[in-house]
């Protein structure tokens, strides 16, 4: 009986040490990217569990997780925003602080480049040359696109949102959180972009954060209104040539206009706004002179994060965030505003690229 | 692992089949002198005293994944390590020390990294009904508890241990015990550089490297006093704690030596007890105040040098508590007790907006008492209020059956109905705390199979149990029409699951042999029917001991297994915990009054990843010098 007793209990001891490390069969590499629409998942903020979606267009189909199966690792923490220059993808991390260049066919990786402190987008300005925007840091950074060394200029204010009209970059300043109460969050600074000179300061509502070009070179911004009420969430327009605010369109208290975006023709902008988590899709012509009080798409329940607009055929994409722990959406919809279809993405898809 | 259940399970029942002689559970002499009613012990287990003090160089969340049944989420060494008891999350685990709550009230959760063995006595699991006493163990109890010393003399304990990445523990119990009168200081400091290798696979291409900022330094001082006269005991303790540590960077940042992030925590837990037996009964009058700093500070630098402060979060709770608590025989084998308690939390944070304050009023009562022979039934009721208003009536019922027909072997059922009070942090963090939260409200059946045999010089004490238990009202932070998250009581979770425990004694000549073991299954879901986070479904550990003479040699064993780090049905390739093993070994001597340990951690130098990103020491060294008078 001991014995017996004895000898099971060795087997059940033996059988727990033996359980071997199970190894996760790794997946193929993703196919090469063609004709279609990169999607960055910015994943659960300190996770570190940021993915790479891309839509291709000619199999209709979404194939994820393409930086993890092509590099073996992470994106890393927050996934901001993408930036394609030439071959090279550049996939903005920002709470990892780092800015990742992969090739964009088979999203590789080639460099990283590091030492930011809260990076949000990149702008390629030149040739040899791209601004990076910085959250945290009052000023943005300037790249250098052959040896990826980076200087940084000083400008008063944190940077977000950048467009680039001639020789100037517009930047808004869209946040103040963490840094001194004399920073502004109320404006768009220009640069000068051949000596990175601030030449002037534009001023607009509060937390500037998406901005688009039209047609006609005015500057279209969404302006969230703060972090805490009292709010004054507005959308302004602006003339590139003379830095004036051409007009001001304000939005009702507690709405959180964002995900500026503007057709191929840069006839008509679109953009997100109602309450954060749920927030419905507008249309308006840049030569309206109110803003729509119907909305484009309603949410109907979806959780809108992003939005993108194909200056091809004028189809237009939106990123469901879902509950922002599960897997989202990338859900398309015709010119007309027509549902077409939907695929699962990663955690918190956001931002979206056009290859 | 189904077949490793099967093969428990039939040690169990075989062991049930022979029958013999039955062993008694030791009595406390610790406590008071009433024998407690079998349905009293049938939701809960005490951890070896013995155990207990020769791991006592290791924290409360290494002897709890190592030696119990609850699952800990650890950061790694001198990182957060919290609690998951019977598939529920942190706040769920409620931990009392001689009967007072040791959870923040800021973030509801006690963080085991910072409870060093060394400061603990006397360690109980309780769970189910067995956590009706008091609110917040929707999962379960660990109760803590110091206990008696008189007559012992002087008292002289040192230890000194040295370990791998430059790791001291410096251990001192000193004091003396008259037959009445005890006074004892115990005190300890730990620190590491914590600069472990391991393999980076956060970065590209993977790489070797040392883990920065991982540096910690704990200390803690103890004073006690005990008096004993007549049938009185007055016991004041003061237990403080310092902690300076600093957080490493998840594995995909490590480069970035632009940010600087630690935590300094301190506490003062203090008690005042008066305790006297008659007859019949006794009573407990005690007094707490306990005070805690938590201090987070995450700093960025940028390249150009700049330092930007981005949190430096100060939070300072001080908490009082009153308890009467009554124990009194009733009528023939039923007993009465019956308890009240007051607790006012106080927290003074710059993430709320002014000083925040909470009062909880409770009222306990529990019967205890034969139906039968060998039915024993515990009842009990609680009601508490919160701010002075109630928060309802909370019942368990616990049935005890002590088998006829195969001595040593008693059948237990349970009934528990138990809320848990939002943090203060839920309520009132600025912005998004959510004054309007519900408490969460748990109810939970379990039941299980206690066996305890002796057979000549063989012991053998195991438990075959399973819940079933459902959370409504589950807080979670959700997004709101601004960017901030606020708390809501938006899900229900269901928990159940099966728990398998083991231990065996055998004596034989001058060899003593000790295995022991605990083997979890846990199944929680939300409504969405996805396992809740960092959850296994699998845990288990073992541990196995031989003592010759003065040389012993011993074995432990940790198993998780897979986890979920989202509530996907499918996670990405890459973000999904694999199941790991750990095997740690220890080889001693005791030699008049020395103690000389040599231990390995991880002996098989497992790669693995407990948070993901995390990093995690390979193999490593300890070596102990134990002197006791």
């Amino acid at each position: 009986m001991r014995k017996r007793l004895f000898l099971m209990l060795f087997v059940a001891v033996v059988a727990f040490a033996s359980c071997s490390k199970k190894k996760e069969t790794p997946q193929p590499a993703p196919a090469q990217t063609t004709k279609g629409l990169f999607v960055l998942n910015e994943g659960t903020f300190t996770y570190a569990n940021a993915s790479l979606s891309f839509y291709n267009f000619d199999k209709n189909e979404v194939e994820n997780n393409l930086f993890f199966r092509a590099n073996n690792a992470p994106i890393g923490d927050v996934g901001q925003s993408l930036t394609l220059i030439g071959d090279d993808l550049y996939i903005v991390v920002n709470n990892s602080k780092y800015i990742y260049k992969v090739d964009a066919k088979s999203i590789v990786y080639k460099a990283k480049i590091e030492g930011f402190t809260s990076p949000r987008y990149m702008l390629q300005v030149s040739d040899d040359k791209a601004y990076v925007s910085d959250l945290v840091s009052t000023g943005f950074w300037v790249l250098n696109l052959n040896d990826l060394s980076k200087t940084f200029v000083e400008t008063g204010n944190t940077t977000e949102a950048m467009v680039k009209v001639g020789d100037e970059v517009f930047m808004s300043n869209w946040s103040n959180y963490y840094t001194s109460s004399e920073t502004s969050n109320n404006t768009i600074q220009v640069v000068e972009y051949v000596n990175n000179t601030l030449v002037d300061e534009i001023e607009v509502a509060k937390e500037p954060n998406a901005m688009v070009v039209d047609k006609n070179n005015h500057i279209w911004v969404s302006c969230s209104g703060d972090y805490m009420p009292p709010c004054e969430p507005s959308i302004f327009c602006i003339d590139a040539a003379t830095h004036q605010v051409i007009r001001r369109f304000d939005l009702a208290e507690g709405s959180y206009p964002s995900g500026m975006a503007i057709d191929g023709a840069g006839e008509n902008i679109f953009f997100m706004n109602g309450g954060y988590g749920t927030l419905n899709v507008y249309k308006m012509s840049v030569d309206a002179t109110e803003i729509p009080e119907t909305p484009f798409i309603t949410s109907e329940s979806k959780v809108f994060y992003n939005l993108k607009v194909n200056p091809q055929n004028g189809d237009i994409y939106l990123t469901d965030a879902k509950n922002y722990v599960v897997n989202g959406d990338l859900l398309r919809y015709s010119a007309d505003g027509t549902f077409l279809a939907s695929f699962e993405l990663g955690i918190i898809p956001s931002y979206m690229l056009f290859n | 692992m189904k077949k490793l259940f099967v093969l428990l399970f039939l040690v169990v029942s075989f062991a049930a089949m022979a029958q013999d002689t039955i062993v008694l559970q030791s009595v406390e002499v610790s406590d008071y002198a009433i024998r407690r009613n079998q349905a009293e012990t049938a939701m809960e287990r005490k951890m070896d005293t013995a155990l207990l003090k020769r791991l006592n160089t290791i924290t409360m969340s290494q002897l709890l994944i190592q030696h119990s049944p609850v699952f800990i989420k650890t950061y790694g060494p001198g990182g957060v390590a919290t609690a998951s008891f019977r598939g529920t999350t942190a706040s769920h685990t409620l931990v009392l020390w001689n009967g007072f709550q040791l959870n923040a009230p800021t973030l509801g959760q006690v963080d085991f990294s910072t409870i060093p063995v060394f400061m603990t006595e006397q360690v109980a699991l309780k769970w189910g009904s067995g956590t009706s006493a008091n609110s917040g163990g929707l999962g379960g109890v660990i109760n803590i508890e110091n206990t008696q010393h008189f007559g012992e003399g002087l008292i002289l304990d040192l230890k000194q241990t040295y370990g791998s990445f430059n790791s001291f523990g410096s251990y001192i119990t000193a004091g003396y015990s008259w037959a009445s009168h005890l006074l004892r200081v115990k005190a300890y400091r730990t620190s590491s550089d914590n600069d472990f290798e391991y393999n980076n696979i956060g970065v590209i291409p993977h790489q070797v490297m040392k883990q920065k900022n991982g540096e910690f330094v704990d200390y803690g001082l103890m004073p006690e006093y005990q008096w004993r006269f007549r049938n009185s005991l007055i016991t004041i303790v003061s237990w403080n704690q310092w902690s300076d540590r600093n957080c490493p960077q998840i594995m995909p940042n490590v480069n970035n030596s632009s940010t600087k992030e630690y935590t300094e925590n301190g506490y003062s837990r203090n008690f005042i007890s008066y305790k006297t037996y008659w007859q019949t009964g006794k009573i407990e009058i005690k007094s707490a105040y306990f005070y805690e700093k938590q201090h987070y500070f995450l700093e960025s630098y940028t390249d150009i040098g700049t330092p930007v402060t981005k949190i430096n979060s100060i939070n300072d709770a001080n908490v009082f508590h009153q308890i009467i608590d009554l124990n009194q025989d009733v009528y023939k084998s039923w007993k009465l007790n019956a308890k009240v308690q007051w607790d006012h939390e106080q927290v003074s944070s710059n993430n709320y907006d002014g000083i925040k304050d909470r009062d909880i009023m409770s009222f306990y009562a529990a019967m205890t008492g034969k139906l039968l022979k060998p039915l024993d039934l515990r009842l009990t009721l609680r009601n508490d209020l919160v701010d002075w208003v109630s928060a309802g009536f909370f019942p368990t019922a616990t049935l005890s059956y002590s088998c006829i027909f195969v001595k040593g072997l008693k059948i237990n059922v349970g009934y528990s109905h138990n809320y848990r009070n939002p943090s203060l942090n839920d309520l009132y963090w600025n912005p998004g705390g959510n004054p309007d939260l519900r408490p969460e409200n748990g109810k939970t059946v379990d039941g299980n199979l206690a066996f305890l045999k002796k057979i000549g010089r063989f012991s053998l004490e195991s438990q075959v149990g399973a819940y079933y238990s459902e959370v409504k009202d589950w807080i979670q932070w959700v997004p709101t029409t601004y960017r901030y998250w606020v708390p809501e009581n938006v899900a229900t979770v269901i928990a159940y699951g099966s728990e398998v425990h083991l231990k065996l004694n055998y004596n034989i000549y001058h060899c003593k042999f000790t295995v022991s073991g605990n083997y979890v299954y846990s199944h929680t879901t939300d409504e969405s029917g996805q396992q809740l986070i960092y959850i296994p479904w699998h845990h288990a550990n073992a541990f196995a001991e031989a003592r010759w003479k003065m040389l012993y040699l011993n074995y432990t064993m940790e198993y998780s297994g897979e986890r979920k780090t989202s509530m996907n049905a499918n996670e990405f390739y890459g973000f999904r915990l694999l199941p790991y093993t750990l095997h740690h070994v220890a080889i001693g001597a005791q030699v008049r009054r020395f103690n000389v340990e040599f231990k390995i951690n991880n002996l098989t130098d497992v790669d693995y990843m407990a948070v993901l990103w995390r990093a995690m020491p390979g193999r490593s060294f300890e070596i102990s010098l134990n002197y006791k008078l």
